[in-house]
């Protein structure tokens, strides 16, 4: 059966692009903040902390530091950045507990893992 | 007095000029003789330069098949070392244009834009118009398929290709295979081919003779150079594989911003320079991010590769030039 999912799409949405398929999460948009939360840097080609345990509702924005463009894309497709240029800025709220990996799909050997509690 | 290295498999044997005139003749045959029916590569100084195309070239490169390639163009790109890609892909169709032998055409292998945006293609498209050779060859880079899975890269360098943008075409003798390796990359993996592609592979080399050259283009390596930076392709063993029966191989790759060779039995593997920016040597740094290097050593650092094709020889040489 198909899970129950809820996003809210800002009409700003253009740094975003969201995968509708399942899962629950919202996603930030260019232009909005995110609520405080907890933050995972793009940096040399890693994700810094490269697992991060967070409670169901809170924000996670991950940031690029790197010269060179990255994406964060869930493995099972579930939430997908758009390319992220230097200083971009990506943000989703996972509201489901389970553990999320995640990875470039540009440079798939960056990899990432969020466990919501 | 030339300093020349050949750089083999695992050895970087410096030579010497004894000639005085720009070639080393035992290092000539020692080239030679490890490509097997393969490549000739010309380094000058550790560092690669001219030297080959404008004095060897200019005498003795007068191949049956002249060719250039050019890759990670990276139009868009605009950080430190190079703020300019404009000017140095410009200067890369300079060096094309004064090439000895005219090239019959060129291929591009790939990251031709940095973001996939219709202008960068646009500009790159422009500035290769002013190019001797006219015709242009593409395969994508991962730079290029960012947003539709590569829809917009297909329409604009991949009509009459096959799936993703893989395609095949034979010039004076030599068959030629594009292939495409930076699409539906997983998650911890490296470059990808995928299983439509190699069997497209195996069926468009089946019917061919086996004293046929056989020149691969592809993005990333396609020999496993440095796997904790993606420097490779999961399954290029088995697209090697349909390859075995042929007498001489030669893969090109882009992706590294760097030259590398290496021989393996009848194939003979060489990365190309960017025209764009340098990256670093395998796990010499952090990250295999741009290298920030002072402005006048960049030239020196970026570059092209021409492919000369003796037929009676069967013989490629294959030599790289800086763009100073």
């Amino acid at each position: 059966m198909r899970r129950l999912f809820r996003f809210v799409v800002s009409a700003a949405l253009a740094a975003l692009v969201l995968v509708a398929s399942s899962g629950h999460y919202r996603a930030w948009a260019a232009g909005e903040t995110a609520p405080a939360g907890t933050e995972v840097k793009i940096d040399n080609f890693s994700f810094t902390p490269q697992a991060i345990t967070v409670k169901a509702g809170t924000t996670i924005t991950w940031t690029n530091h790197d010269d060179i463009p990255h994406t964060v894309v869930s493995d099972e497709k579930l939430f997908k950045s758009k390319t992220l240029d230097t200083d971009d800025k990506f943000s989703i709220t996972l509201t489901k507990p389970g553990t999320y990996s995640y990875f470039c799909s540009i440079h798939p050997k960056m990899t990432g893992t969020i466990i919501v509690e | 007095m030339a300093d020349v290295k050949t750089v083999g498999e695992t050895d970087h044997q410096t030579l010497v000029d004894r000639n005085h005139d720009g070639i080393d003749r035992r290092g000539f045959l020692k080239c030679m003789a490890w490509a097997g029916t393969g490549a000739l590569c010309v380094v000058e100084g550790g560092v690669l330069r001219s030297f080959a195309l404008d004095s060897y070239g200019a005498k003795h490169a007068k191949g049956q098949l002249s060719f250039v390639q050019i890759s990670d163009s990276h139009m868009g790109f605009n950080k430190p070392a190079n703020t300019d890609v404009v000017v140095t892909l410009k200067a890369a169709v300079d060096k094309i244009n004064a090439l000895p032998v005219a090239p019959e055409f060129m291929l591009h292998t790939g990251d031709i834009s940095h973001l996939s945006k219709p202008g960068e293609f646009d500009s790159v498209d422009q500035i290769l118009k002013s190019a001797r050779a006219k015709e242009v060859f593409f395969v994508p880079g991962e730079h290029d398929v960012l947003e539709d899975e590569g829809a917009q890269y297909r329409e604009r360098y991949g009509k009459n290709t096959n799936g993703a943008g893989w395609y095949s075409f034979d010039k004076k003798g030599v068959h030629f295979i594009g292939l495409v390796n930076v699409m539906n990359l997983k998650a911890g993996g490296l470059g990808s081919l995928g299983a439509e592609q190699l069997e497209w592979l195996e069926g468009d080399v089946k019917h061919l003779s086996h004293s046929a050259p056989i020149i691969v283009f592809a993005h990333i390596p396609l020999w496993t150079i440095y796997p904790d930076w993606g420097w490779g392709t999961d399954d290029s063993a088995q697209a090697l594989a349909y390859l075995k029966k042929f007498g001489s191989v030669t893969v090109l790759n882009g992706h590294i911003h760097q030259t590398m060779q290496k021989v393996e039995g009848n194939v003979t593997f060489h990365t190309a320079c960017s025209t764009a920016f340098p990256q670093p040597k395998p796990g010499a740094a952090a990250s295999p991010g741009p290298m920030k290097v002072p402005a006048e050593q960049l030239r020196a650092m970026l570059g092209l590769t021409s492919v000369d094709y003796v037929g009676k020889k069967h013989a490629l040489a294959v030599t790289d030039s800086t763009l100073e």
